[in-house]
């Protein structure tokens, strides 16, 4: 007899703004919470949650896959999971060299704002920066 | 009269004219239906995010929250959504139109406006008309990131916690077609209470149905997070309708100019016929006229 919970699935999507980065049949689920990793199986208990941007990690078939997510939301409801976050990008797509020159671009960009140029918006600086280090941070795992 | 060597350098530069607003025209239309496309993929995120709040809103009585807060409106922020380029036949020129008009309505109502605006063209024409703009987000209205939006609703955000604005509208193009767009006048703060509540009412056996959720952390802390977040959305959803607005307009516009610009080869061509023509003929006569002279 498989054990509890073994190789049964739930449908799972993880959608961004930009589409879904993620639609299927998982096994498992990893997200970074608020509060800490969550990890989700078929039949889980209706869950809302605040996501941190980090990694998320799902088990579909035999295989685990990766996203490097920005910060969003997770629902589970009825063996349906959703993640709803800002920005996904699946490990293996991740540009490592890309992402660094995003983070020292973004670094540069908030220095000068330090320095007192006025037509850089800090807020939005500090988003890009938080992305590629998450980005970077994933592809290097 | 234009001679045929006149009218043959007019020729020319009509025909370069031409094959730039039919280049112009092509490239519009991919990039029309790549913004089409981004428009459907957001759906399903702004769908789910929608379902997601309304739920939320549903396991907390507060309302206590910063950007739901209504009060009376001193001041009110406008934000028209311009592009960075024109060529794009009323594209601009209607939202800066329909922008000019609310404030001229909120000052008949003693209330200040305050200026915000998206898109080289209305930040020009907002500094030409020597308005104060507040803040003004450039060089991305052809193709808007979600972090474009984000940034923006940051900042609208916090000119209305800090009780610099009461109120702050948007006007941006709607996109219906290719040829159609509509402009469109929507309050984003404070977020309408109507975006908390489903539009059709459930019945108490649905919402059970929906299940009794865990909330980590409290529904109050999510949905504190949940409201920036809807903002973003929808700005979003505004600049990817204005994006393939433009996209759309400038295509129609640019049609328009090759097919005038084909009728204005046509009649050149015309024109460039009958005055060579009339040049021979002139030349005939006085070669005969020549002639004559000679055997007489």
């Amino acid at each position: 007899m498989a054990a509890e919970g073994g190789g049964r699935t739930f449908d799972l999507s993880v959608v961004t703004p930009d589409g879904p980065a993620f639609e299927g049949e998982a096994e498992m689920v990893i997200v970074p919470g608020d509060a800490g990793e969550i990890g989700v199986l078929a039949r889980h208990a209706p869950l809302v949650a605040m996501l941190k941007a980090g990694e998320i990690r799902v088990k579909a078939g035999d295989e685990w896959q990766s996203f490097a997510a920005g910060p969003g939301y997770f629902k589970v409801q009825q063996d349906r999971a959703i993640a709803l976050v800002d920005d996904a990008v699946r490990a293996e797509d991740i540009d490592i060299e890309e992402a660094r020159r995003e983070a020292e671009e973004a670094r540069a960009a908030l220095e000068r704002a330090e320095a007192g140029d006025e037509e850089i918006d800090r807020w939005h600086m500090e988003q890009r920066l938080r992305h590629a280090e998450n980005k970077i941070a994933v592809a290097g795992r | 009269m234009a001679t045929v060597q006149d009218i043959k350098r007019r020729l020319r530069s009509v025909r370069n004219t031409r094959k730039i607003t039919k280049a112009m025209e092509l490239v519009a239309a991919a990039k029309l239906r790549r913004a089409e496309a981004r428009i459907e993929a957001l759906r399903p995120y702004a769908d789910r995010m929608r379902e997601l709040m309304i739920g939320t809103a549903r396991a907390t009585p507060s309302r206590q929250f910063a950007l739901l807060e209504e009060r009376d409106v001193g001041n009110v922020a406008i934000l028209p959504i311009t592009g960075d380029r024109g060529l794009a036949g009323a594209f601009n020129a209607q939202i800066l139109r329909r922008a000019f008009a609310l404030e001229r309505e909120a000052r008949g109502e003693g209330q200040t406006a305050r200026w915000v605006v998206v898109g080289k063209k209305g930040r020009s024409s907002l500094r030409f008309r020597r308005y104060d703009v507040a803040e003004a987000w450039v060089d991305f209205t052809d193709r808007p990131e979600y972090s474009d939006a984000a940034a923006i609703a940051n900042k609208l955000a916090e000119l209305y916690t800090e009780r610099e604005v009461d109120r702050v509208v948007i006007v941006y193009n709607h996109y219906e077609s290719a040829l159609t767009q509509r402009v469109v006048v929507e309050d984003v703060l404070p977020i309408p209470r109507t975006a908390l509540e489903d539009e059709e009412e459930k019945t108490p056996y649905e919402i059970a149905l929906e299940g009794d959720f865990i909330y980590e952390p409290e529904p109050e802390e999510i949905l504190k997070r949940l409201l920036p977040t809807y903002l973003e959305t929808s700005i979003y959803r505004a600049l990817l309708e204005s994006a393939a607005s433009e996209h759309g307009a400038r295509m129609t516009a640019m049609r328009n100019a090759s097919k005038n610009a084909g009728e204005l080869i046509d009649r050149l061509t015309l024109d460039m016929n009958r005055a060579r023509q009339a040049e021979i003929t002139q030349e005939i006569l006085e070669v005969v006229a020549g002639a004559d002279a000679l055997t007489q």
